[in-house]
This record gives C-alpha cells, structure tokens and sequence, in this order.
C-alpha cells in the first residue's frame, strides 16, 4: 500500500514536470472517448431489449391474407385486418394476446377546458400483461369488449388532474365522455418494440388507452400505418373496418414454450391452408412469426445513422489514440533518463511497469471525467440536431462501467508503447552526460 | 570480489563493428580501491558498465562473489543491482525534483526495506556526507560537489559491496573534487570495494592500484598491483 502511495506520488510530479503535454494528452483522448460514449449511448439504447425476461416469447404473427396476386416480394403485410386477426387470434394457444393500433385525439375535463392533443394506443385487455405494463390504481379492462373506459398514465393524469388518485372520474376524450378505469405508472419501453413495424419504435409509450373495440365503433383510424386492398371507404370503421380488407391492426401474442411456438406456427399453416381452400387467399403460404428481440431487425427499422455515426466516432477515437500515443510517447521519452536511472538503480522492470500502471490509473481517472463532460456536451447537442432521440439519452450503470472500461483500455494504449519504449531503453546511454 | 576472464564487447551497427573491449581478465579483491585509466574513448567506461551490468558483453565471463552474471534474468541482475553495486556518475543523475532524503530513498525502495529501515539508512548515508540538514532541500538548491555527495550517499545508503564511480569528480572544480575523493577514501577504508574511472593522475594515485586500458585492452603499464607484488 505503501508502495503504490508512493507510485501515485511519483506519477503526480510527472505530471506537475509537464502539464501542459499531459493535458493536451488527456484532452485528445477524452475527445474520442467523449466523441464514441455519446455516439455509444444512442446505438446501445436503441439495441437493447427492454423486455429481456420475455423478448423470446412474444411473437409478432403475419400471414400472406391478401385478396388477388401480390404485387412484388410477396411479403405478408406488417399490419392486419380486423378478420385476419379474430381468425388469429382464435386459436386458444397464447397465454396472452393483443391487437392494437395507435391514433391522435384530444382530452380535457370539461368542454370549457383548452383540448390536449394526446396519441392514443387503442388495444386489447392483454396489452398490459404483454408489456409488463405496472399498473398503479383500479383495474384493466375484464373482456376485450367495446367500453367508454380508458386507462390513463400517471403523468397525463396529474397534468389534467393535478393528482394521480383519479380512477372513476370523467375524462372527455374527442368531447366523448370515457370513465378512467386504471392509472399506470411511469413506464417506457425503450425501444417500444411494439410498435417497431411502423418504425415508430423510438417515440415515447402513450399515455392514454381505449379498449379497441370502441375505437372500431368510434371511428379511430390507425395515425401510422393502414393499407387497403379492395375500393372500400374505411372511415366507416365500426361497419366496413370489421368485415373489408383494412389493414391497420398490430397483433401480439406470447407464446412462453417451444411447445407452444411449434403448435402456433402449426395452427398458422392450416389457417392458411384453409383460406386458400376456401378461395380467400389465392397466393403461396408465407406464414412468418418473428420475435420481439428480433423485430425491429426483421422490419429493417435499425437507425442506419446511429451506426454510421457510431462507426465514425470509432474511427475518430482511433485517430485520437494515436495522436495521444505521439504526445505520450515524446512525454515517456523526455523521461527516460529517469527510467534508466531507476533501472541503474535496481528497479527491475516488472517494477517499473507497476509505476506505469499506476500513471494508466492516472490518466484513466482524469481522461473519464473529461471524457464524461465531453460526451454530456455532445449528447446534449445530438438532442438538439435529432429531438427524437432525446429519450435514449440516458446513461446508466452498465454504460458509466463500459466507459470506465474503454477509458482504461485507451489509456493503457496510450501508455503502453511509450513506457515499453522508455523501459526497453540501453541504460548507459542516457545515464552519461 | 570481482573477476573478468577474457572479456569482450563488440558494439554493432549495420555498417561497423567496433571492438570496445578486448579480452578484458581483471580480478579485484575485497576492499581494493581500482583507478581505471586510459584516453578517452579507450572502453574504460564501458568496462564500468559491464561491471555494473548496465551492458551485457559478449565473450568472457564475469563473475560477482564468486557468482556469473552470464545469463542472468532482468530481474535477478536488478537485484544485483540494488543490493550489491552502488553507482556515482560524472553528471551525478540526481533527480531535480525529488528532495535530497527521496533521492537517496529511490534505490531502497526497490529493496523492499520498510520506512523505518530506510529512513534510518537515508539519514545515515546524508551524515556520512555531511548534509543531515538539508535532506529535504532539492539538488537545484546545492552546489555541484555537494550534488555528487547527495548522489555517493545514494550509492553507499544501501551497503553495497563495491562502488563504481565514473569520473566522479568531472564536472566539479578542484576543491570540491578534493572533497569528494576524500569522502570517497572514507569510504573506502570502511571496507567498500570501489572501481573509479578517471582521467586525472592524481586522483588515480589516490587509488591502492590503477588498472589502464588503451583501445579496449589492459595496458601493460599497470602502475601498481598488490596482486602483482604478493
């Protein structure tokens, strides 16, 4: 313990000889570290699993129901009909299953008050299992039943309300009176893969809910994605909605065994097959059944800016480094007389490297706080450039660590061949003046 | 104490060789106080060096209380280093930073003594010198000859059994320089073993023998050898 004080000392009056050269050292590297964290902290958000426990169990069910010959690819549709999903949905395998779309209204309290534009999730009594949705206070809807019952997000309640405690009282939604049956909890999925086949995986979870059924009845067409495939008019949803070919319907199921998923993808193929029989589905059987770990890939929605900045940034970070290891190694080099002479003096150089090591501690606690300025600084304008991505700016323990790590892995480079260098030196030469 | 058999040390580069010691066969006994004389450029510090091992060589063999240090690891000729040999160099390589008292603390540390152990040493070595009261002064503050006592303090503070001293007296006028080899026979007649290399006769005859090398070779003008006497 001892020791290393005094390794510790010795490293602060190699600093103190040369400020300005270790600062300028300290100053590049946490440039590329500052640059890389923030550039990191965007791409590890949008790739992490918000639903670790269950990604590997909820699946996102298509099917090729098209009426006629599909046009190119032959791809089943991203969303759902009303039909197709009653005939999904009517296997009796999942343990919980949902359909769900999302659309824009307004509430307020009383007809008097300002309308607060609001995105609704118009969905299934199952959404809040699937999701692992905490609920607060009063309960879920019981069925999947039509209800002027909506479910309401703490916050929004407290923004109307001005109090959380509000399950049973009136809330007008589009000048419709709904009762609030339960109030949830602050949550965001993030990414909210749910919503990943409309690419708006990367927006903040809604904050009110209405029973899907009623949405049908009340007219609520889907604000992200719809597709047609007959000349119907679909504003009438609670009559042609439930019977045509609209297509705006996300359908989640969770199928938690192996048992299950192979009895589900079997239930798929003969649902298939019957609606070719029956003439309703003249194409090839193209049944898919992707994961949520794996939707947002399956979907192609990765942000190709992310990884291209955070490619960018790697490289940047690399030129950093060396242009670190220049200014170190002419630092380590105007030292070497020292070196030599601790060498002279019986200092082997296993014990040098350990003084070396303890300069890497050094450098890596000083480059991590500059680094962590620096890769605020950036973030805060990347929030400023792309505002959608404000909500995957946060860092948390598993990210501070990551950047402590790569902090003391560049640093150990920086230092690494100039101390080698220093170390490895012929001990005469430099002794003798 | 000391004995070199046949030893050489052929310096290489891409274009030339140059042979800075010749069949080198010296034998130094305990306590012998040796002047290494000869011109400059004649290998007499590079025989230093091999003595202190801060330069392997490449034929002979040398051995150090009876034991080679051919082939020895790093870590073992540090050992050696710290333990058995203390260096006094012309340009007396003190650290400027670093106070009188961690000067002459580097080489203990190393030796793994405990604080007390080597302040006890330090402040024995700084009154051997005569500057108990400035250890924690720094180089900067000194005059040159009391640098090179600073740095004879650091060579003796951990008991070596020989010291080797290039041109210690070099870079200081002659009053200082007097004062150093004086320090330098005190130390001597204390039982330390010290090889000195040096350009000036007097200091040279100070020495109980001078050994001469010219072009890398032991002169046959060895001034004076008990050895040669007994």
């Amino acid at each position: 313990m001892e020791q290393l004080q005094y390794y510790f000392k010795i490293s602060l009056i190699s600093i103190k000889r040369a400020p300005l050269p270790y600062l300028l050292t300290v100053l590049i590297l946490s440039l590329g570290l500052g640059m890389f964290f923030a550039n990191a902290t965007f791409y590890y958000r949008l790739n992490s699993d918000p639903l670790p426990q269950k990604s590997d169990k909820l699946f996102f069910p298509m099917m090729l129901l098209v009426p006629g010959d599909c046009d190119s690819g032959c791809e089943p549709p991203p969303v759902l009909s009303y039909s197709n999903v009653q005939k999904l949905g009517s296997s009796g395998i999942p343990t919980a299953q949902a359909a769900m779309y999302s659309s824009d209204s307004y509430v307020r309290l009383d007809s008097k008050q300002q309308p607060l534009p609001v995105r609704l999730r118009l969905t299934q009594r199952d959404f809040f299992q699937l999701f692992d949705v905490p609920v607060l206070a009063g309960s879920i809807w019981p069925d999947n039943s039509a209800r002027y019952e909506v479910v309401i997000g703490k916050q929004l309640a407290e923004k109307l309300y001005g109090t959380a405690d509000v399950v049973g009282k009136s809330l007008l939604v589009d000048d419709r009176h709904f009762t609030i049956s339960a109030v949830i909890n602050p949550w965001q999925m993030l990414p909210r893969l749910y919503d990943a086949n409309n690419g708006s995986h990367i927006s903040e979870t809604e904050q009110l809910f209405m029973p899907l059924e009623t949405a049908y009845d009340l007219n609520y067409m889907s604000a992200t994605m719809s597709r047609t495939m007959d000349d119907t008019d679909y504003r009438q949803l609670a009559t042609q909605g439930r019977t045509g070919a609209l297509h705006q319907l996300q359908f989640w199921v969770q199928l938690d065994t192996p048992a299950q998923q192979k009895a589900y993808k079997d239930f798929m193929l003969q649902l298939a097959q019957s609606e070719q029989a029956a003439g309703r589905h003249p194409v090839h059987i193209n049944n898919q059944l992707p994961a949520l770990r794996d939707i947002v890939r399956y979907f192609g929605r990765e942000s190709g800016d992310v990884k291209a900045y955070a490619l960018v940034t790697l490289l940047f970070l690399v030129v950093c480094i060396f242009n670190a290891s220049h200014l170190s190694l002419n630092r380590y080099i105007s030292n070497q007389y020292e070196f030599s002479l601790r060498r002279a003096l019986g200092a082997s150089r296993w014990q040098l490297q350990q003084q070396l090591l303890v300069d890497v501690v050094v450098l890596t606690c000083v480059t991590l706080v500059f680094a962590l300025l620096i890769g605020a600084a950036s973030i805060q304008l990347m929030n400023y450039l792309w505002p959608f991505n404000r909500l995957f700016a946060s860092w948390d323990l598993s990210l501070l660590s990551a950047l402590l790590l790569l902090s003391l892995f560049c640093s150990y480079l920086v230092t690494l061949y100039p101390s080698l260098r220093a170390s490895f030196g012929a001990l005469n030469q430099q002794l003798k003046e | 104490m000391i004995e070199l058999t046949g030893l050489s040390k052929i310096f290489r580069t891409e274009l030339v060789e140059t042979h800075a010691l010749r069949d080198i066969s010296i034998r130094v006994n305990e306590g012998e106080f040796v002047a290494l004389t000869g011109p400059s450029g004649s290998g007499k510090s590079t025989l230093l060096n091999v003595l202190g091992t801060l330069e392997n060589f490449d034929q002979g063999d040398y051995l150090l209380d009876g034991k080679s240090v051919k082939g020895l690891s790093d870590r073992e000729l540090s050992t050696l280093r710290n333990e058995k040999i203390g260096f006094i160099f012309q340009g007396f390589n003190l650290i400027k930073d670093y106070s009188l008292f961690d000067n002459i603390e580097l080489p203990l540390r190393y030796r793994g003594f405990k604080p007390a152990e080597r302040k006890r040493r330090v402040e024995h070595a700084l009154e051997t010198v005569g500057l108990a009261a400035r250890r924690n002064y720094h180089p900067s503050q000194l005059s040159g000859g009391q640098q090179q006592r600073v740095a004879i303090a650091r060579a003796i503070a951990g008991s070596p059994r020989v010291l080797l001293a290039d041109e210690p007296t070099g870079n200081l006028d002659s009053l200082m320089a007097r004062q150093v080899m004086e320090l330098l026979d005190q130390i001597n007649r204390d039982g330390c073993t010290i090889l000195m290399v040096t350009h000036d006769p007097d200091q040279a005859r100070r020495a109980s023998r001078q050994i001469q090398i010219i072009d890398g070779q032991l002169s046959d003008a060895v001034l004076y050898d008990p050895l040669a006497v007994a």
